[in-house]
């Protein structure tokens, strides 16, 4: 459990490697820049950063869409079809979308793995970003099952 | 599903596979299948195969202690499992 993506790191690495292509619809760095930023929100540990990660602290993101990749990142279950509806009006396509979302679902489940694996080897860890940010996601929601609002 | 692309976009062959998998199962197909179908050089390829070998491969954990596991992340992240 030396490296910080644990057991499956080459299957990880090929997978962030594919989200991270040159080629695409959204400019690799702004994909880049998404998902550092989700995992960050995610939990990972500030350091050390991997070379793929210096100077992307969020700005290559429009704050539109950084708005977006922070819920994806948080809460997904609370975005809703107006959000995706204002991002296609302010000129995002489909796929610049699709590629936003995957980079952000990305980026935030490796924060928490690695936070994950940084606590199962004893490592302090960062504040939890969940829980200055409401209630815990069990808190039963008025809305029922996945239908919470902001 | 909310974009439209990922919908009905898919190249010939996923949407053949869509479309025997609608067939056979007589069902609709699932998002999450529609969205790793996708461009799946961009993600769904590697994610599956990611998937594979944390959920099926050699593993201290047997595979319906993982699917547990799985199921309980998603109920934290309030995601149908």
């Amino acid at each position: 459990m030396d490296n910080p993506s644990g057991r499956y790191a080459a299957l990880t690495k090929r997978l962030v490697d594919s989200v991270l292509a040159p080629s695409g619809h959204m400019a690799s760095d702004a994909r880049q820049a998404v998902l550092a930023r989700a995992a960050r929100l995610g939990g990972r540990p500030s350091s050390p950063l991997s070379q793929r990660e210096r100077g992307t602290g969020g700005e290559d993101i429009p704050p539109a869409l950084a708005g977006y990749v922070d819920k994806v990142a948080l809460h997904a279950y609370t975005v809703t079809d107006e959000d995706l509806a204002a991002l296609k009006r302010a000129g995002n396509s489909d796929d610049v979308l699709f590629e936003a979302t995957v980079s952000a679902a990305l980026g935030a489940a490796l924060g928490r793995l690695e936070r994950g694996l940084s606590a199962l080897r004893g490592e302090s860890s960062p504040p939890d970003p969940l829980s200055t940010l409401g209630p815990h996601p069990l808190t039963p929601s008025p809305f029922g099952r996945g239908g919470t609002r902001e | 599903m909310r974009l439209r692309t990922v919908e009905h976009g898919h190249r010939l062959p996923q949407r053949l596979k869509l479309l025997l998998i609608r067939v056979v199962s007589m069902r609709r197909v699932p998002d999450v299948v529609k969205t790793l179908f996708y461009r799946p050089e961009f993600f769904g390829r590697p994610m599956c195969d990611w998937t594979q070998a944390v959920m099926r491969g050699p593993s201290p954990w047997s595979v319906g202690e993982r699917e547990l596991f799985a199921a309980f992340t998603s109920r934290l992240n309030q995601c149908v499992f």
